[in-house]
């Protein structure tokens, strides 16, 4: 019984693997296998070889024609998105005949990641993987992604015009590991329909405290029961805790420090949640639903925060005008940034690593950025993709996307505790449900969190110890 | 068969009041059939209508039936993925899974139930332990294993580790032990050896019992997930659970006719499996009800 109860507790570490030990071990499992890495590869490897050789000299061997270097690409794109992604795989196969890029895709965030977990340890690698904001950092503490910044300088890409507050999270210790390619922020939406019969003026609350006044008005109840709500909340599986992140800074708390202190117990930040609790109850004009873009869009609330990147679905699927605007103030401005970016394993080898590199400079120059955002609404990661006539003319047709825009440069990268910490984004998240939902008190919930994310940040100190010293 | 003669042999005795009562269990097992109905059904005739409804519609307030009715979910669906493709791996995956499930369930059952041999209540225990181990658990050694092999992205990849599934034996275990053991002393006497006695005697009498384990196990590769994403990579690889998955938008709206439309791709074939050997199933229930 004991024994069983072991090799199941081993495995489970396995699976959660990624948050750092066992990745490491995984990686350092791995690591003897490196050296020969072209030997061991299956299926080519051993044809490698004789590449490996002038790997370091690459651009002579790549510019010799008939030299296609066969990439292969792992990422989460699906419906809309991952047609607008096979696209830029098939302009980028196009547009140069040095690299060829198969983009493969391998379910959600959270399921790319798993695999390329158990990827990692099977050693059958990706060449560039997307990882989303809450992923990458557990794999850059594995050592399982590589270094970009040589690569970069011969991929000739210019870091000084990528958006800083997207580019600088992927950076540590002055290193770039992570490039912005899908990255969206929190955004106030409204409706613009009901907006206009509660006679509010046509713009998004400058502050909370003006939207708790505008509030009573959107409201429509049936006795004590609320029909339609002023404010949507989602539940904790869709983020909560990413939304309510800019609200805490904007109440002057915070989740953490760079350090990994968990400031959960701040009065700020429960100061922020006992705001979010008066509102779905003692001021009782919010509600917590389980589907935000489609009850928002089914009129059960009259405004919400959600990511830019519904911006297109929710303005072509609403039967009413949908407005938007910067997130309200309270005592300061606090927007925070998502989604995901591109990431090179550091098991790759190095010509196949160049390739990778060339793939992603492609992929977030100035003008495959603008064709990205256009057609999935993400933020576009260039600052000079900005400037571009046919983003000013997409500006003009689309004015809520160019609010979306303009409030990139007011937001900021997310606290260590939702993005750093294994599960710290749903261990917030459920703090949040049982402060909205079950109405319990902040201060003694977010005691708890604090407890568990610190719990949850120790090991992921010591591997980050060991890596940075 | 004897189940209706039984039943027959069985009404005379009963009294008036328990007949009264029989009816009011009727009455209360009636309701609960159509309250499972409308569990079960509700969610079908959700995805039915919804593969029918316009975005627009299904994101507004909730109608029963569709108000503009589109056929456009379809093809939009049909074309956003190899769909032909899934068709094609989906079966042979399913039904190779399957004919390799049903084998190794009948065999292993076979020797569980009948053969003698030393430490078996401890294979059976083993048995059991290993219907406890949730799937997910084992994904990422099994992954490691396959990955080894060099099967990543192979039918064989997809169908290996599922070829032999614990409940399978179990069930069938279970079934084989309730057979008149009289009739395979029978064939024993007359000079049948195990294959004979498996082929001839068993299989036939436990057929309504292998029959609804086979679909089980149909329906249950059919609709796998989880594994095949995690073992395939490309898209001329991968099952339908997956070629509806990516219909779905990871961030954003989701359009869900087109979502549902695909699902109705994957619910349709298992429909048409169901209607045909349903007799056989029903027959199995029946069975098991019995015997109890």
């Amino acid at each position: 019984m004991e024994q069983r109860k072991l090799t199941r507790r081993q495995m489970l570490r396995v699976l959660v693997a990624g948050s750092g030990a066992a990745a490491l071990a995984a990686c350092g499992a791995q690591a003897p296998a490196t050296g020969p890495a072209p030997t061991t590869a299956p299926g080519g490897g051993e044809a490698q070889a004789p590449t490996t050789a002038p790997a370091t000299a690459a651009p002579t061997v790549v510019s010799q024609t008939g030299s296609t270097v066969n990439i292969t690409y792992w990422g989460s794109f699906s419906g809309g998105l991952g047609e607008a992604e096979q696209a830029m795989v098939q302009r980028f196969n196009e547009a140069q005949n040095e690299v060829k890029v198969e983009y493969q895709f391998q379910g959600s965030y959270e399921e790319t990641a798993q695999k390329f977990t158990a990827a990692l340890q099977a050693n059958v690698i990706p060449d560039v993987i997307l990882l989303s904001d809450v992923w990458w950092f557990g794999f850059y503490v594995a050592g399982a992604i590589a270094e970009l910044d040589g690569l970069a300088q011969q991929a000739a890409v210019d870091f000084a015009d990528y958006e800083p507050v997207l580019l600088n999270e992927g950076v540590r210790q002055g290193k770039h590991f992570w490039i912005p390619f899908a990255r969206s922020t929190p955004l106030f939406y409204y409706n613009k329909q009901l907006w206009a019969e509660a006679g509010l003026p046509d713009r998004a609350p400058e502050t909370w405290a003006e939207f708790s006044e505008w509030a009573p008005k959107l409201v429509v109840k049936e006795g004590d029961k609320l029909t339609r709500a002023a404010f949507l909340h989602p539940n904790g599986a869709s983020y909560i805790a990413w939304l309510f992140q800019g609200v805490t800074w904007q109440h002057g708390g915070q989740y953490s420090l760079p350090d990994f202190t968990m400031t959960m117990t701040d009065a700020n930040t429960v100061r922020a949640a006992q705001f979010y609790q008066d509102t779905a109850r003692k001021l009782g004009w919010a509600t917590l639903v389980q589907e935000l873009n489609k009850d928002f869009i089914g009129g059960v609330g009259a405004a919400m925060l959600a990511s830019t990147g519904g911006l297109a679905g929710i303005t072509r699927d609403a039967p009413f005008k949908v407005g938007v605007g910067f997130l309200p103030r309270e005592t300061s401005f606090g927007c925070c940034t998502g989604g995901a970016g591109l990431a090179i394993p550091s098991g790759t080898p190095d010509e196949k690593k160049l390739a990778a590199m060339k793939y992603i400079a492609f992929a977030t120059n100035p003008e495959q950025a603008g064709i990205w955002s256009r057609s999935t609404g993400y933020m576009p990661v260039r600052i000079s993709t900005k400037q571009s006539p046919e983003m000013q003319a997409f500006f003009t047709e689309n004015p809520n996307f160019k609010t979306a825009v303009e409030q990139l440069p007011l937001t900021r990268a997310q606290d260590a505790a939702r993005v750093f910490v294994r599960n710290g984004d749903q261990i917030i998240g459920k703090g949040l449900e049982r402060i909205i939902v079950n109405g319990e008190a902040p201060a003694t919930v977010f005691a708890d969190v604090n407890q568990e994310l610190s719990t949850a940040a120790a090991p992921i100190l010591e591997d980050l110890k060991a890596v940075e010293g | 068969m004897a189940l209706p003669d039984e039943l027959v042999l069985a009404r005379p005795v009963e009294s008036v009041q328990a007949r009264r009562q029989g009816r009011r269990w009727r009455l209360a097992g009636y309701l609960a059939m159509a309250l499972a109905m409308l569990v079960i059904g509700l969610p079908v005739y959700w995805t039915l209508i919804a593969a029918f409804k316009t975005s627009a519609e299904i994101y507004g307030p909730p109608t029963w039936f569709p108000q503009a009715p589109t056929l456009a979910n379809f093809p939009a669906a049909w074309n956003a993925a190899p769909f032909a493709r899934f068709y094609l791996n989906s079966f042979i995956t399913t039904l190779g899974g399957m004919a390799a499930e049903v084998f190794f369930a009948v065999t292993s059952a076979y020797a569980l139930a009948f053969l003698r041999f030393p430490r078996k209540d401890l294979v059976f225990l083993l048995l059991l332990a290993a219907l406890m181990v949730p799937v997910e658990i084992t994904i990422v050694p099994n992954y490691l294993t396959i990955a080894r092999l060099g099967w990543i992205n192979t039918y064989q990849g997809i169908i290996i580790p599922g070829a032999a599934i614990a409940y399978g034996t179990f069930l069938l275990r279970q079934a084989f032990k309730a057979l008149p053991y009289e009739v395979i002393e029978a064939a024993r006497v007359d000079g049948a050896g195990h294959l004979r006695t498996l082929v001839s005697v068993v299989i036939p009498m436990a057929q309504p019992a292998i029959v609804t384990m086979a679909l089980l196990s149909l329906v249950a590769k059919w609709n796998d997930f989880l594994w095949p994403l995690i073992v395939t990579n490309t898209a001329n690889m991968r099952t339908l659970p997956i070629g509806i998955y990516w219909l779905r938008n990871s961030e954003g709206v989701i359009n869900w006719g087109v979502v549902m439309a695909g699902s109705l791709f994957l619910i349709i074939p298992v429909m048409i499996a169901f209607l045909f050997v349903q007799r056989y199933i029903v027959e199995g229930i029946a069975a098991g009800a019995v015997k109890g």
